[in-house]
């Protein structure tokens, strides 16, 4: 009774917006319930002609690319030493474990038989860029999840598993960075074999790499938004200064994913390219505010200093890429004359309801372990980190 | 999936639209053998009068009826949609589990057991052909199996067998010459066109028809093979997958190194030092 008491009070100090976050995730999970229930064409709107909608093209097909910043930021850090985004490693691991874990559960509602998902090592297929993927995803989980564990451990004081998880480190970062190049670029690949049905604007064979290259600048898009929405709300340190150096290593990508896109369309795409105007005008929005418009901002030499433009410029960035992966896994797809899909409402939700579980996710992690200190030997510091981190979250 | 080149013998179905009354026997004849639900007939927005709309999972083939104009006048233009049994099927290089297979007799069959539901296949699949069971809780995949247990008893498919009229049954090769001398024999007959023989690499379904392919609408596609398309990249993942954890590891190795030597160099300047202070 106490603890229940406890716990109702720790929550009720919660704030509001989280709490307000609640009503969706419940309201997902009982719409998940109900396709447990009475099947996928029951809640939602795929049909024959839609076998993957919003579940793929949101959950799966653009979440593991806004993911993508643990890679990037372990390999920035702990590959290239540049010692001095080490601030950023921890909540971008927190953001790629909660994304991938929650990828997992998407896939999971969106399977018609998940309780076979093991069969995917037990009949494995090689030809196949679904297995790539799905083991490429599964394993990477694991290695955030790892990576994740040692802020829990620091939190609870356990010295021996942190001092096992340091040996553990680099080999983990440089699988946490290979594994995702497959697993990004593999989802590109996917839509190789529609090669008939994808149109033109974004169907060409280096769609694998593109993918690959835009979601190291997505992903660090979004460690910089998350770096600056905690900033303002969570009440942590400023850290324009480190998002500085993010915003040179994205202006650069964008710049090598337009001239790759500009070369896919020019010498590698078949067929006309602007024969059907809704398309056009999809892939126009997607390029100029996804890649080109952002990038002026990102050359700029006001952006390295003004959190501001940072995050508008970082937030154009995930909405172009967001729109780039729905062409690509949905809107290219619809042949002319063909019906249009629309999510039902009840698809929404579940989607809706796993976005809001990622924040809240995030804010519970935030406030119970140490992600934002900032400490490179962890083991020897363990115990002072405990207290801070203790005092850390009476600051919150 | 099979690593065969030699397609000749697999069993084949030629489709001669031209032979084709539309009595949908084998839509009947599919139904019966493969012992599945009937569908109630509706009136539907779209292409076609056909019944049922569209092949589903309850409907392995059916026919399609369309009209057009002939001479000023309306005339009817059926086919027979049904799996096209590629000889290089998208559906069984991109199933993650190999649910499907390309049998050496020739029919692509699906096992059940195995599918996850992922429904890449659906995606996959240049025809449309793979339907999933929408109204389960746990839904599976449904295709045409080619009558694959009749035809390892030696038998003809249901529908081939049904067929009073227009398919011919047998091995890709005397399909494509009994196409091939068809076509000899009434090039005004024909539009002078195989479907099926490159389309997406070579099905083993094969149509000959009066009319365009495109006015009945079969879909332009290209003639190789699928898979390849995916493979090309795939085949990459070996690669990348060492060439990425070497160089992250070597570049690690060497700005550790780095910050090692500037280390020590820094050590041993500040013992100089403090000798020197000591003396």
């Amino acid at each position: 009774m106490i603890t229940t008491r406890l716990i109702l009070a720790e929550v009720k100090g919660y704030p509001r917006f989280i709490k307000l976050l609640m009503v969706p995730v419940s309201a997902g999970a009982i719409a998940v319930l109900l396709r447990f229930m009475f099947g996928l064409g029951a809640i939602t709107n795929l049909d024959d002609l839609y076998p993957w909608g919003l579940w793929i093209a949101w959950d799966v097909v653009t979440s593991v690319p806004l993911a993508a910043g643990a890679f990037i930021i372990g390999a920035i850090v702990h590959c290239f030493r540049i010692k001095k985004l080490e601030p950023l490693v921890r909540p971008s691991i927190v953001t790629g474990f909660l994304g991938y874990f929650l990828v997992c559960v998407g896939l999971l509602i969106d399977l018609g038989q998940p309780q076979r998902a093991w069969h995917v090592f037990v009949y494995p297929n090689l030809h196949s860029p679904m297995l790539e993927v799905a083991l490429c995803v599964m394993t990477y989980t694991g290695i955030v999840f790892l990576e994740f564990l040692s802020p829990v451990c620091e939190k609870f004081g356990l010295r021996i598993p942190l001092r096992l998880l340091r040996h553990v480190q680099m080999p983990l970062v440089v699988l946490g960075v290979a594994i995702p190049t497959l697993h990004q670029s593999g989802i590109g690949t996917f839509f190789l074999i529609a090669v008939d049905k994808l149109h033109n604007l974004w169907y060409n064979p280096i769609l694998p790499l593109l993918f690959w290259t835009s979601a190291i600048f997505s992903g660090l898009s979004m460690v910089m938004i998350e770096a600056i929405m905690v900033h303002r709300h969570l009440r942590q340190p400023d850290e324009t200064d480190l998002l500085a150096v993010l915003t040179r290593i994205i202006s650069w990508f964008l710049a090598i994913y337009l001239a790759l896109k500009v070369y896919a369309l020019l010498f590698l795409s078949h067929g006309p390219l602007f024969d059907r105007p809704v398309l056009t005008a999809l892939f126009l929005v997607e390029m100029g505010v996804g890649v080109v418009i952002p990038m002026v901002l990102f050359f700029r030499q006001r952006i390295r200093t003004d959190d501001r433009l940072q995050l508008w410029a970082a937030t154009m960035v995930v909405v172009g890429l967001a729109l780039n992966r729905f062409n690509v896994s949905m809107f290219g797809l619809i042949q002319r004359n063909q019906e249009i899909y629309y999510p039902s409402f009840l698809e929404s939700l579940v989607t809706l309801g796993i976005i809001s579980a990622e924040v809240i996710l995030f804010f519970l992690v935030a406030r119970y372990f140490p992600i934002f200190e900032h400490h490179t030997e962890a083991v020897e510091k363990c115990s002072s980190a405990f207290e801070q981190c203790e005092g850390g979250e009476r600051a919150i | 999936m099979s690593e065969r080149t030699d397609f000749s013998m697999d069993r084949t179905f030629l489709i001669d639209l031209t032979r084709c009354t539309g009595c949908r026997g084998c839509q009947v004849a599919c139904k019966q053998w493969n012992q599945m639900e009937a569908e109630k007939t509706r009136f539907f927005k779209g292409e076609g009068y056909q019944n049922p709309p569209a092949m589903s999972e309850h409907t392995l083939t059916r026919m399609k009826f369309r009209d057009y104009e002939k001479h000023g006048h309306n005339e009817f233009a059926f086919y027979k949609e049904m799996c096209m049994h590629c000889i290089r099927p998208a559906c069984a290089s991109v199933c993650p589990v190999s649910a499907f297979v390309k049998t050496p007799e020739g029919p692509v069959v699906y096992n059940p057991k195995r599918c996850i539901g992922c429904r890449y296949c659906m995606v996959a699949c240049p025809f449309g052909v793979p339907k999933y069971q929408w109204s389960k809780a746990l839904p599976l995949v449904v295709k045409c199996t080619g009558c694959y247990s009749r035809v390892k008893e030696g038998l003809v498919p249901a529908c081939a067998k049904a067929c009073p009229s227009a398919i011919t049954y047998g091995s890709r090769k005397d399909m494509i010459d009994e196409a091939e001398r068809r076509l000899k024999q009434w090039p005004d007959k024909y539009v002078g066109k195989v479907y099926g023989l490159e389309e997406a690499g070579g099905t083993s379904v094969l149509y000959l028809s009066e009319l365009p392919f495109d006015e009945l609408g079969f879909k332009k596609l290209t003639t190789r093979p699928l898979p390849t398309f995916t493979w090309a990249a795939l085949r990459f993942v070996p690669g990348v997958f060492v060439f990425m954890s070497g160089a992250l590891t070597f570049i690690s190795w060497l700005t550790q190194r780095k910050e090692r030597l500037l280390k020590e160099r820094s050590r041993n300047s500040q013992g100089t030092q403090r000798e020197e202070g000591g003396l």
